[in-house]
């Protein structure tokens, strides 16, 4: 096998890769001259905020492994964050944006420190009740988070003089950021970093064994996918205008949760897809917005049941095993495979 | 002073509902192998299937037990073949995920049809109260903690004195060997896993007596505490899971009168850390080799 | 000569079970160094010991003169120790490139930072891990397989990317447990070879195996275990005219011949 078939195969391709995102790119910078409806362009917002929320999900449990339910709550932090730096101190917009990446990252991290010994799990359930206690926190606490009422009219923010509160224009603020996010993490995943999450998730063990520090990577993956979350919700906040604690409870934990597993964990394409997927749903079956819950419920087990990555998620990995012990003993039993 | 001490027989009350609740999920992990996210909403069905008993029967506790053990017994069957019966030789995460499709499934399900209000249920049982002055203990807290004991002293029975609850204990210790005996692992673990989640049921029923009201969503903080209790013993150990639960119960209720009474829930969350950060596998002996 | 990796009095109890009985070793530099014993002689167990998976419940295991009897897997991964496992644990999903790969995690350096502005020290290292990553298939020639998929290859061919992957860590020691489990007579006396081979490359093997035939050909020095205490040492012939080692494996009875060699 000669090398320069392959490496022009794989150069084409990477090419065509390259050339579709590029094209998808400029589909979505014009959209808004396409179809400047304000119903539309609120769609396509959120369509691109639960993409960088559901990708950041998608992080800490496709890439590591690492099972979080507990989404919202770093969400949450963002938001608030973002929302109280603007109102308390008269922070900037884009000063505020990172601090509440930052805030969540923080979160994440001291989430993260008590888990490294807990099987999965056990981490899952700290993540849900971590989501609950941050929301709790924001609900109580009524000195700084305004309580149950929530934090109303938040500042707009303002770039070379001009104040951006209408969708049509928001939307530009949250494609940058989508485009950022997934460039970024683009750029992480193909590195040792990423190799060293992706160990972690296929075999902590092995990894261990090759020098993988795997409490630090674990920690560092949680507090990837948290600042991300945290920079959706310090985005969110001021499109929203308003925040209250129970727009971070249990249930948009879970639905960020589904669009992972429906559109796919473990690449970067997955949750994109996810998102669209679910908010498109979300919009087709407003009519009859109760059973909407329960389609994404049987999404899920349908996805367990027929392709458990996920739509487009990594099928090489053990994230697509339903059979996981009969094809190990196989391989393990002496004699045993293609010989 | 007297504060307190009916606090803690609140405690002792409530802890003995969150015992009911920690065995049946020690019962179905112990069985099944796998951990579930749908105790909550077992717990939730049987809350309304006793509160439409008593609607059709009259207050009859025995009609309330009957209703919502046999209730979330059949749904038991419901989670074990989609949630279980595929995914025993997966990775664990893939049956986790299922249980939580599920869980959302029923939940919303239940908002559907009955809707998402609080339902009152007033009065069940006559509401005598025998004490000195404000402490003392109710009819409906005596009456809970006795439900709970005969429950458990059934349970003890028919894994101890029963064939079919050897052959339960057989299977939570030893999978394969149980299966080389010639016991029938699959139905034994869908028995195991309905008689577990038949007890969370009947669990929902003394909640919503206690409390006077259910609601469609009780589902979620009911199951997280059953959760919290049941890992004090390792997650599938019977009497570990109930002291936990009493344990829990008496915190709960006494940390409340140092805190707001909405951080209830937070408490079944720091006691779950609490014994996590110091013994994640519990307190009790493990029973067999479930890893 | 120096001793590389010494194990003193180590025990390890699980419960009333003892694995792990007061066993002393020294593994000296460039040796290949034989671990055998009936099955259950608590072999495993002792490299688990000695790589950090486990803790032992008294005793010392030092590395190159170091204390590591407390340290984390990887950290002692770190210090030059790498090894394979019984039940093979390759990164079944990911191609035998990328399996060699993570294991020169440990040579590279790029961190989250480097890898989002792609510095400098993150193309040295995608540079360096892809050219020693070939180099090292080359080598032990796996180079054809390189992209295919770890779950895909024969059992015999798995076991040399697991060593292929150990081998990237650059160690100073390797630790294989049943390295030819599974393999035919032709396969084995290769993978001999091969370990030979690594010997005059300057690495140090330590080798759990039941195939006596690869043990004797292979080995410099033999340690037999039985029910977790150590019942001989010594140079390949001595270990296998001993009458105790004879008895640990084939019984005292009738049937064993009185002591069959």
């Amino acid at each position: 096998m000669t090398l320069a078939p392959a490496a022009k195969a794989s150069w084409s391709r990477g090419r065509i890769r390259t050339l579709g995102l590029v094209l998808l790119l400029l589909l979505l910078l014009g959209f808004p001259q396409i179809y400047p409806k304000s119903y539309v362009m609120g769609v396509m917002c959120r369509i691109l905020l639960y993409a960088i929320l559901a990708g950041s999900l998608n992080i800490i449990n496709g890439y590591s492994g690492q099972f979080n339910i507990g989404h919202a709550g770093f969400f949450c932090v963002g938001a608030y964050s973002e929302a109280l730096f603007a109102m308390k101190i008269g922070m900037s917009f884009w000063a505020a944006l990172p601090l509440g990446g930052i805030m969540a990252a923080l979160i994440g991290l001291v989430v993260s420190l008590p888990t490294f010994k807990l099987r999965g799990v056990y981490l899952a359930i700290v993540t849900l009740g971590a989501s609950e206690l941050i929301r709790l926190v924001a609900l109580n606490w009524e000195g700084l988070t305004g309580g149950p009422m929530g934090v109303k009219g938040i500042p707009a923010p303002v770039l070379f003089g001009l104040r951006i509160s209408k969708a049509t224009r928001y939307y530009y603020i949250f494609l940058f950021l989508a485009v950022l996010f997934f460039f970024v993490t683009d750029r992480v995943v193909k590195s040792r970093v990423g190799r060293a999450w992706v160990a972690i998730r296929e075999d902590e063990a092995a990894a261990r064994s090759l020098g993988v520090e795997t409490a630090r990577y674990k920690a560092m993956n949680f507090m990837y996918g948290a600042f991300w979350a945290g920079i959706a919700g310090a985005a969110f906040a001021p499109y929203f205008k308003f925040i209250s604690p129970d727009m971070f409870n249990l249930d948009e934990g879970f639905n960020i949760l589904s669009m992972v597993i429906i559109g796919g964990q473990g690449t970067l394409a997955g949750p994109a897809v996810g998102a669209v997927i679910v908010n498109f749903l979300t919009e087709v079956l407003r009519p009859v917005a109760q059973y909407r819950m329960v389609l994404y419920a049987l999404l899920i087990i349908g996805m367990m049941w027929l392709r458990p990555q996920g739509l487009v998620g990594v099928s090489n990995s053990i994230l697509a095993e339903r059979k996981a012990w009969r094809s190990r003993r196989k391989a393990a039993a002496p004699g045993g495979a293609a010989r | 002073m007297a504060y307190y001490i009916s606090q803690l027989i609140n405690g002792i009350c409530q802890g003995s509902i969150y015992a009911l609740m920690a065995i049946g999920f020690s019962v179905v992990m112990g069985v099944v192998g796998l951990v579930t996210f749908t105790h909550g909403e077992v717990i939730m069905l049987g809350a309304f299937a006793s509160y439409y008993a008593f609607a059709m029967f009259g207050n009859h506790l025995l009609v309330g037990i009957l209703a919502s053990f046999g209730a979330s017994f059949l749904i038991g069957v419901v989670i074990y073949k989609v949630c279980y019966e595929r995914f025993f030789d997966a990775p664990h995460h893939i049956s986790l995920l299922c249980t939580i499709g599920m869980s959302m499934l029923l939940k919303n399900l239940a908002q559907i049809l009955f809707g998402p209000n609080f339902k009152p249920l007033l009065e069940v049982l006559p509401n005598r109260f025998y004490g000195v002055g404000s402490v003392g203990i109710s009819l409906v807290q005596l009456t809970v903690i006795a439900t709970v004991i005969s429950l458990s002293l059934l349970l003890f029975l028919f894994f101890n004195r029963t064939r079919w609850g050897v052959q339960l204990r057989a299977v939570c210790q030893d999978r394969k060997a149980a299966s080389l005996m010639g016991i029938n692992v699959k139905l034994t673990s869908m028995l195991g896993n309905c008689i577990g989640c038949g007890l969370g049921g009947v669990a929902g029923m003394l909640l919503a007596i206690y409390y006077q009201t259910l609601i469609a969503t009780m589902g979620g903080p009911a199951g997280m505490k059953a959760f919290s209790a049941s890992v004090l013993g390792g997650m599938t150990n019977v009497p570990s899971a109930a002291l936990g639960g009493v344990v829990l119960g008496v915190v709960e209720n006494l940390g409340i009168t140092f805190t707001n009474a909405s951080f209830r829930d937070v408490f079944a969350f720091l006691f779950l850390l609490g014994v996590l950060i110091l013994r994640p596998e519990g307190f009790a002996r493990k029973l067999g080799n479930r890893s | 000569m120096t001793v590389i990796l010494e194990a003193r009095a180590v025990c390890r109890y699980f419960g009333g079970l003892k694995a792990v009985e007061k066993v002393d070793m020294q593994i000296n530099e460039g040796q290949i160094f034989g671990i055998i014993g009936p099955n259950g002689a608590g072999k495993t167990t002792f490299f688990n010991i000695c790589s950090g998976v486990l803790k032992p419940t008294s005793g010392v295991i030092l590395f190159r003169g170091e204390d590591i009897t407390s340290l984390a897997p990887e950290v002692i991964a770190r210090k030059g120790m790498a090894r394979t496992f019984q039940n093979i644990k390759l990164f079944k999903y990911m191609t035998v490139l990328e399996n060699v790969k993570i294991g020169l995690h440990v040579r590279t350096r790029a961190g989250l930072a480097s890898a989002i502005l792609h510095s400098r020290r993150y193309q040295d290292d995608e540079r360096f891990a892809d050219q020693k990553g070939r180099e090292i298939l080359e080598r032990v020639g796996l180079s054809e397989f390189r992209d295919t998929l770890a779950s895909n290859l024969p059992y015999g061919l798995q076991r040399k990317v697991e060593i292929a992957r150990a081998l990237a860590l650059d160690p100073r020691i390797l630790l294989l447990d049943e390295p030819v489990a599974g393999m035919n007579p032709m396969e084995t006396q290769h993978l001999s070879g091969f370990i030979r081979q690594l010997q005059a490359d300057g690495y140090t093997i330590a080798v759990i195996e039941h195939d006596m035939k690869f043990v004797m050909g292979t080995c410099d020095q033999v340690l037999v275990l039985n029910f977790g205490q150590k019942i001989c040492e010594g140079p390949p012939a001595r270990v296998r005219a001993d009458q105790g080692v004879n008895e640990a494996y084939f019984g005292k009875g009738q049937l064993s011949g009185g002591g069959a060699a």
